[in-house]
């Protein structure tokens, strides 16, 4: 070549992630699971939008949050529908959570080596009607657990909840144990408490607040009476029922 | 591995009403290997300012005995003793000397400062490792476990906390906080300063 | 690479170096002493970088002695660790630092008690009931989280040492083949053979 171009060798490189920004957190209850996220989605030190959900409604028992990389976090979500979509018309009903769980693992992990750039954490009632959460790796390791925090505040959230939920290093007072699940209303006061917390501290936390409650078959809605901006998503009222909180969070 | 991770640490210090509470963890180590757990980072420079010192653990040894230096200084040509606001401005100024090669620590500050009318006020501080000053209202934290602490404290804390509230505040978001991090931990201190005394307590936590 | 130990017992200090001196991968030597006995009742086992430990050492030695000459007494344990910790702390941000990390143990008979420092090449410097350099430290310090006690006499003391060499030689695969180990106490530094 007349320029010489052989001898000066180029690298070029795409970058096919980036990192949008944003928390998750989900908490299991007895009979009930709620499921959160903020909805401020971000690039570096830019806003793209103030309002990106970042949870959605799988299911009358299934809520499914993702986090990470916007991108593949709707393709993702748009895939677990897809299927949740052929199932139902295989066996003419919804799939249970467990299986969804497994689902989730199965699809993350096909793509093990051009991995969904995100953090999944899946919350609903199970078949015996018990609250429950399971959270994902990118890759597809799960685990269920009774409350997970996932995102950019990550670190900010977890040890609280570690604190009110699991009630770590607090010493139950005699013959009292900690209860192992709390009522609704002290989960969505720590739901609210934590992304205010993580709103204050995280330049990439804010603008709105999504709070998925997903009720037991039969459980009263106890908790949500009184609950200002909530709406009803399930699509029977015998079943399972699924509710979604809306609120702002500071936009600075 | 950097080096303001190496030898881990954290320390976190909180406002209460007319009282102030200072917090670390009693972790040395280097990177994954734990060396001590009984490393105190927190020290005592009159009855009523108190520093934490996060960070590069032998820059910790050296600024303490810094500080002292400066402040027996202080102490002898003011005859009087350092007032907390004056300490924090004498850490930002030593910390700033060395702007170029800088100590690998990041102090907080803690004590109870005199007001014209003779009252005692609480107040905190904190720097970055070349002195910046932060002058907070509400809590002050740092080290390995800075971003944790952050998350806990503002889900915990509330203002004008009595003495015995602040330290149950204090102790339960360390505790948490350094729970997370596998750079802190290994034990902890906490030190109440109120008007008529000090309460030191040594925390009993995780040892993992 | 070096292995040093060192434990404190009831009113003693033992410290063991391993005794090679090794160029990459030649053994140069295999009777090096590599514990410096700086006063009447202080030890200092030194490892690191070769040649910036003898002259280390050896700087460390002589100021020491030094200080007990001009005065009366020697330095007790604390003070000469505090010492050595600004020494090498003053170095690493010089222009060459030294590359030595050090297992200071020493006996006050001022308060009749037993000191040990470990301390690294940056100037890090942490009082402790035991202690280890090299990769015998990540096999020594949590078998002595499990065996250490301070009440200990030196019979059970050096037992512990042993524990300690034998589970190196069996785990580390460049394990050193012998150790010089020195005690000091209410009566001085001694050298002791397993």
């Amino acid at each position: 070549m007349p320029d010489g171009s052989f001898s000066n060798p180029q690298q070029r490189q795409f970058n096919p992630y980036s990192d949008n920004g944003g928390t998750i957190l989900a908490i299991a209850g007895a009979d009930f699971t709620v499921i959160a996220g903020d909805t401020r989605q971000s690039e570096g030190y830019s806003i793209q939008t103030r309002y990106a959900p970042k949870v959605f409604r799988l299911t009358d028992r299934a809520v499914l949050a993702v986090n990470g990389f916007a991108a593949d976090g709707n393709m993702f979500v748009k895939k677990v529908k897809q299927r949740l979509e052929w199932y139902r018309h295989a066996h003419a009903k919804d799939m249970p959570l467990r299986a969804i769980a497994r689902l989730i693992q199965t699809m993350l992990y096909a793509q093990r080596f051009f991995p969904y750039y995100v953090y999944n954490i899946l919350g609903g009632i199970e078949e015996d009607g018990s609250g429950a959460v399971y959270s994902f790796d990118p890759v597809g390791s799960y685990e269920r657990e009774a409350c997970r925090a996932a995102g950019a505040a990550q670190s900010l959230v977890q040890p609280f909840l570690d604190n009110q939920i699991y009630f770590k290093n607090q010493a139950a007072a005699p013959n009292q144990p900690h209860p192992a699940h709390l009522p609704l209303s002290d989960v969505l006061a720590i739901v609210i408490d934590s992304f205010t917390s993580a709103t204050e501290r995280h330049i990439e936390v804010g603008d709105g607040l999504e709070i998925y409650v997903v009720l037991a078959k039969g459980r009263s809605v106890q908790g949500l009476e009184g609950v200002r901006s909530i709406q009803e998503l399930s699509t029977k009222s015998d079943g399972d029922r699924v509710f979604v909180i809306r609120r702002d969070l500071k936009k600075d | 591995m950097s080096i303001m991770q190496m030898n881990g640490g954290s320390v976190i210090a909180m406002v209460g009403k007319d009282c102030v509470a200072i917090a670390s963890d009693l972790r040395l180590g280097n990177q994954s290997l734990g060396i001590s757990s009984k490393f105190e980072k927190i020290f005592p420079m009159t009855d009523r300012v108190y520093v934490g010192l996060p960070g590069l653990a032998t820059d910790v040894t050296t600024l303490h005995q810094q500080f002292r230096y400066r402040l027996n200084m202080y102490t002898i040509k003011e005859e009087r003793e350092i007032e907390p606001e004056t300490f924090a401005h004498l850490v930002s100024s030593t910390l700033y000397e060395k702007r170029f090669g800088p100590y690998f620590i990041e102090p907080v500050i803690a004590g109870l400062q005199k007001t014209p009318s003779g009252d005692l006020k609480p107040y905190i501080a904190a720097t970055d490792l070349i002195g910046c000053l932060n002058f907070a209202k509400d809590f002050v934290v740092a080290g390995t476990a800075s971003d944790k602490l952050f998350g806990v404290a503002e889900g915990l804390w509330e203002p004008d906390l009595e003495p015995e509230d602040l330290f149950e505040t204090i102790a339960q978001t360390l505790l948490n906080a350094v729970d997370r991090d596998a750079y802190s931990g290994w034990g902890a201190v906490v030190y109440v300063l109120t008007k008529d005394k000090v309460i030191k307590r040594e925390l009993k936590g995780r040892m993992d | 690479m070096d292995v040093s130990f060192a434990i404190t017992g009831k009113g003693y200090v033992i410290i063991a170096a391993d005794t090679t001196a090794a160029r990459s991968i030649i053994k140069m030597k295999s009777d090096e002493d590599k514990i410096k006995v700086l006063s009447p009742h202080l030890l200092m086992a030194y490892s690191g970088e070769p040649g910036d430990t003898v002259q280390f050492a050896e700087f460390i030695e002589r100021n020491i002695r030094l200080y007990h000459i001009r005065n009366p007494h020697p330095l007790r344990p604390q003070s000469a660790a505090s010492w050595i910790r600004r020494s090498l702390a003053d170095s690493i941000r010089s222009r060459r630092p030294y590359a030595v990390n050090l297992l200071v143990g020493g006996y006050d008979p001022a308060e009749h008690a037993p000191h040990l420092y470990w301390m690294d090449y940056l100037g890090t410097m942490a009082e402790v009931p035991f202690a280890a350099h090299g990769y015998g430290a990540y096999f020594a310090l949590s078998l002595l989280d499990r065996y250490h006690d301070p009440e200990a006499n030196l019979e059970e003391g050096i037992a512990t040492l042993k524990k300690c060499i034998d589970e190196v030689a069996q785990r580390l695969v460049v394990a050193p083949g012998k150790y010089k180990v020195k005690v000091v106490d209410k009566d001085g530094v001694r050298e002791i053979e397993l």
